[in-house]
């Protein structure tokens, strides 16, 4: 229709592509190259890889990783999903509350759970004092492998939760009165029509939960001591490299890059090969039980709410404890805390995150509404790369994002290493995803007709665009935006890498604080980040009048 | 005011597809032309080329002789009514019908005013102040028909405006979109495949099929005189069955078997040679069943009461099948398995070449019937 080459959309999708290709691409391919060649004589080699192999040290991490991986998700299935059941079939007093609480215990950064269950369970936790005083025993805290695990399951629940809530609203439970008619028991209807149709959606969860238990770095660091994982070696590598050959540690971040792509792929086909279309005429409805069956469920449902929730009122009660030089709680309360994160030192944390976070969540707005439209309705060659190329930042884990981004921009022409530009970036890219898929799906709602009545009554396809497609696009966008705030709040694997004391953000304040023991200042700086990320969710859905998010 | 349509050769081309090959159409100043066929004739493909949705890759539409190919959809000054109406969901019913009056900059009184008038005529007005979720299927049809036509279009295009509309709505929507399109006066495209909507509410319509016009004319020519085959069974129901013309000295007659035959008067005689096989249309109420020896026999199938007529299926003992309306009122119905003759009413049969499937019924044989 529109045969000049100059137009808007043709404009925005080279400016697109150019930016993905100049802070994506060429940052990635620096580290293969790193990875493959010797910096010194520039020839190809697989020394870097061979090194890895040989040596226990090094490639224990994966099996490492791969073990804390496949047990918390299986553990975050086995509570995700029962306890989505019930909420859908049982009326549960609060069960709109309890959906809320669950979504904020997913929101917040695993890290912060890290360091709650430390004070916890952890060698001077309050339960482990507990048991040791109760039954005289020296137990020393849950640390390495079981604490990585319990962190991360009780982190990861929330999602599979979630989405199968969302399947399960889509089930017509015609379908299971179908079957009830054909002489199906309850459990043979449970097994035989529920589990088959939201197989996929367990799978797909499943597969999300793995990637992001696979990519994380806060966790393991803080809790995993000496049991350590793929994103905790690339990191102490990299900051051990410094200055040195930094191949070895591109050579780890490609295997693992490697890894995840793999994943992804394999998520993708799956959820290609088992996906239904349903919509549900007639949702299931929740029932009222009766006896010990309801307060049992009642009793359930609560109690892994509780634990889901736990580590926000731990970091929020113990950032009112008073400590004795930081460290050791007094068991007094007081401000104290508060006011050595907000009088007695500068407040550039706080400051930083929020600004830092405010320019990435603008960015992403932006661009998420112009690669939202343009792949779905401007589909051609370059709108599909651009399609595939914003899936990257799904696959790419943090900490090696952050250190493309260091060896890719500390030298000229482009020399943005420690500044707000580069953090804005890592932002924009690590967290852009969400706000993509959840453009994506409402722009796929909205009738071309709609566009094309518009430009009959007289509209320019540009004014068409802003005044009737951003419009009815913006609820979509902001429920992604929402999680990609969030998430920028929590930002830790590539944050720890791309910070100078100038970009310095309240996660990395809490990592940096924990690692020091300096637990009264980590407490009220996690306060903080919680209490921000609850604020932004809950006036987000004040706002919009929506119970969920888009993850 | 109103323009006039004229559609020259146009061609549309989707890759190697032609989907519309040299269309030529002519629509008058005023009148509501319908474009009717099955989905998939192209009936959607020309309006959306006169719109500019689509180019036109050859040939050229002309509104009142100007050329307007290569005019863009928003300065060709045509209002459109989608199928989905696709009204704007965040604004509301004003809003919705302000958005084209403020893009071509009309000034706060005379917006004012038109909205007032073309709320009253569409008879929505104590809407005006809603947001479209609201409403119902009618009603956001009521809005977008405001829409379009309050920026005073030259053409008005309807793209099967009343499909997601349910039957008795359909109904009051088309009488009401028939009103309004008389009272404004604006030269009107509509598309639609339903024929009864189409005969219901056109000055004229071009029967589509497979990107090529079968045939334009009033509806009640199209019904009665339809132009081949695919006409006189796409409008209403048609039985064709085999016949033979006979020339005789006093005439040419249609013989359907060895026993029965009638005689034509409306057909074009150079072109039919004696003992030419042609395909006799016949609509179920221009079959009578009679007693008479003479006529096509015949077992009856089944029968379908349908209070105001009775339907029959009959079998012919040439192995041909038929349906029959008969009068409910008039005559008592006829048991199923009962042997009948059928004669049929002469002068309102269509007869068709066996081969070309085009009609051999002299060019105003419709007016002779009166």
């Amino acid at each position: 229709m529109n045969k000049n080459k100059f137009n808007l959309w043709n404009i925005s999708s080279v400016i697109i592509l150019l930016l993905m290709l100049i802070f994506i691409i060429y940052p990635l391919f620096l580290i293969l190259g790193k990875g493959i060649f010797n910096s010194e004589t520039g020839a190809f080699t697989f020394s870097h890889f061979i090194h890895f192999f040989e040596r226990k040290f090094y490639y224990i991490t994966i099996l490492n990783s791969f073990k804390v991986t496949i047990v918390s998700t299986i553990l975050a299935v086995i509570i995700g999903l029962p306890l989505a059941y019930m909420l859908r079939k049982i009326k549960i007093f609060g069960s709109r509350f309890i959906q809320i609480i669950v979504i904020v215990s997913y929101i917040s950064p695993p890290f912060i759970g890290a360091y709650a269950w430390i004070q916890l369970l952890g060698r001077s936790g309050v339960i482990t004092k507990f048991i040791n005083d109760t039954f005289q025993l020296n137990f020393d805290g849950i640390y390495g492998f079981a604490g990585i695990v319990l962190v991360l399951t009780l982190q990861s629940f929330p999602l599979v939760f979630i989405y199968i809530m969302g399947a399960l609203k889509n089930l017509d439970n015609s379908l299971v009165e179908a079957a009830e008619s054909l002489g199906y028991s309850n459990f043979q209807r449970m097994t035989k029509i529920i589990i088959p149709l939201i197989m996929p959606t367990i799978l797909a969860s499943s597969l999300l939960v793995f990637m992001r238990v696979i990519a994380d770095f806060g966790t393991p660091m803080l809790i995993g001591e000496g049991y350590r994982t793929m994103p905790v070696l690339i990191y102490q590598q990299f900051l051990s490299e410094v200055g040195g050959d930094a191949g070895f540690a591109a050579a780890i971040a490609t295997i693992f890059v490697i890894i995840t792509v793999t994943l992804f792929l394999l998520q993708r086909i799956l959820s290609r090969q088992y996906s239904y279309s349903m919509s549900a005429l007639k949702p299931m409805q929740a029932e009222t039980l009766s006896g010990t069956k309801n307060i049992l469920s009642h009793i359930a449902v609560y109690f892994i709410t509780f634990i889901g929730i736990l580590p926000q009122l731990v970091v929020i009660f113990t950032s009112f404890l008073e400590t004795s030089g930081g460290q050791v709680y007094t068991g007094r309360f007081s401000l104290e805390n508060y006011k050595n994160i907000l009088f007695d030192r500068d407040l550039n944390a706080i400051i930083n995150t929020y600004k830092m976070g405010f320019y990435a969540i603008i960015i992403i707005i932006i661009i998420g509404i112009f690669i939202s439209y343009l792949t779905v309705r401007k589909r051609n060659l370059m709108n599909s790369v651009i399609d595939t190329l914003s899936m990257f930042p799904f696959v790419i884990p943090g900490s090696v994002l952050g250190i493309a981004l260091v060896f890719a921009f500390s030298d000229e022409p482009i020399f943005i290493t420690g500044t707000v530009l580069i953090m804005v970036i890592a932002f924009v890219i690590r967290r852009m995803p969400y706000t993509i898929r959840s453009s994506t799906a409402i722009i796929s709602q909205i009738s071309p007709s709609i566009e094309e009545a518009a430009i009959s009554l007289g509209a320019s396809e540009t004014k068409t665009f802003y005044r009737i497609i951003v419009p009815m696009m913006l609820p979509g966008v902001l429920a992604g935006a929402i999680m990609s705030w969030v998430t920028i709040l929590g930002e830790l694997s590539a944050s720890i890498i791309l910070y100078s004391t100038e970009t310095q953000t309240l996660a990395v304040s809490i990592y940096t604080e924990v690692i020091r023991g300096n637990f009264g200042n980590a407490s009220a700086y996690s306060a903080v980040l919680t209490v921000t990320s609850i604020l932004s969710l809950l006036i987000f859905f004040k706002l919009t009048g929506k119970k969920e998010v888009d993850l | 005011m109103s323009v006039s349509v004229n559609i020259d050769k146009v061609v549309k081309k989707f890759g190697e597809d032609k989907v519309i090959d040299k269309l030529s159409l002519d629509i008058q100043k005023g009148e509501l032309f319908t474009l009717l066929g099955p989905s998939g004739c192209g009936k959607t493909t020309l309006l959306r080329m006169i719109i500019g949705f689509h180019s036109i890759d050859d040939g050229q539409i002309k509104i009142d002789d100007k050329v307007i190919n290569h005019i863009p959809v928003n300065k060709r000054k045509m209002g459109m009514v989608f199928q989905n109406y696709a009204i704007f969901p965040h604004m509301t019913v004003e809003e919705n019908i302000a958005f084209g009056l403020k893009v071509n900059k009309i000034g706060k009184e005379e917006m004012t005013e038109r909205i007032d008038n073309i709320l009253k005529t569409v008879r929505i007005e104590e809407h005006k102040t809603k947001k479209p979720e609201n409403l119902s299927g009618g009603q956001q049809q009521r809005i977008a028909l405001a829409r379009a036509l309050v920026i005073h279009p030259k053409v008005l295009l309807m793209d099967e405006p009343l499909s997601n509309l349910d039957a008795k709505l359909r109904i009051e929507m088309r009488n009401a979109i028939k009103n309004i399109q008389q009272e404004v006066g604006i030269t009107t495209v509509y598309v639609t495949h339903d024929q009864e909507e189409a005969l219901a509410i056109s000055d004229r319509i071009a029967v589509m099929n497979k990107g090529i016009i079968q045939q334009i004319g009033k509806p009640e020519e199209i019904y009665s005189r339809p132009a081949n085959v695919f006409v006189s069974q796409f409008i209403g129901t048609s039985n064709i069955i085999k016949g033979i013309i006979k020339k005789k000295e006093d005439g040419l007659y249609v013989h359907l078997n060895d026993m029965y035959a009638v005689k034509m008067n409306n057909l074009k005689q150079d072109e039919i040679v004696d003992k030419q096989e042609v395909l006799v249309s016949v609509r179920p109420q221009e079959f009578i069943i009679t007693n008479e020896e003479s006529g096509i026999k015949g077992k009856i199938d089944s029968t379908m009461f349908l209070g105001l007529n009775t339907h029959y299926f009959v079998n012919l003992d040439s192995g041909e099948r038929v349906e029959v309306i008969q009068d409910s009122e008039e005559e008592e119905i006829l048991p199923e398995g009962k042997d009948i003759n059928l004669n049929i009413k002469s002068k309102k049969i269509n007869i068709y070449h066996a081969d070309t499937k085009e009609t051999l019924i002299k060019a105003g044989g419709h007016d002779e019937q009166k």
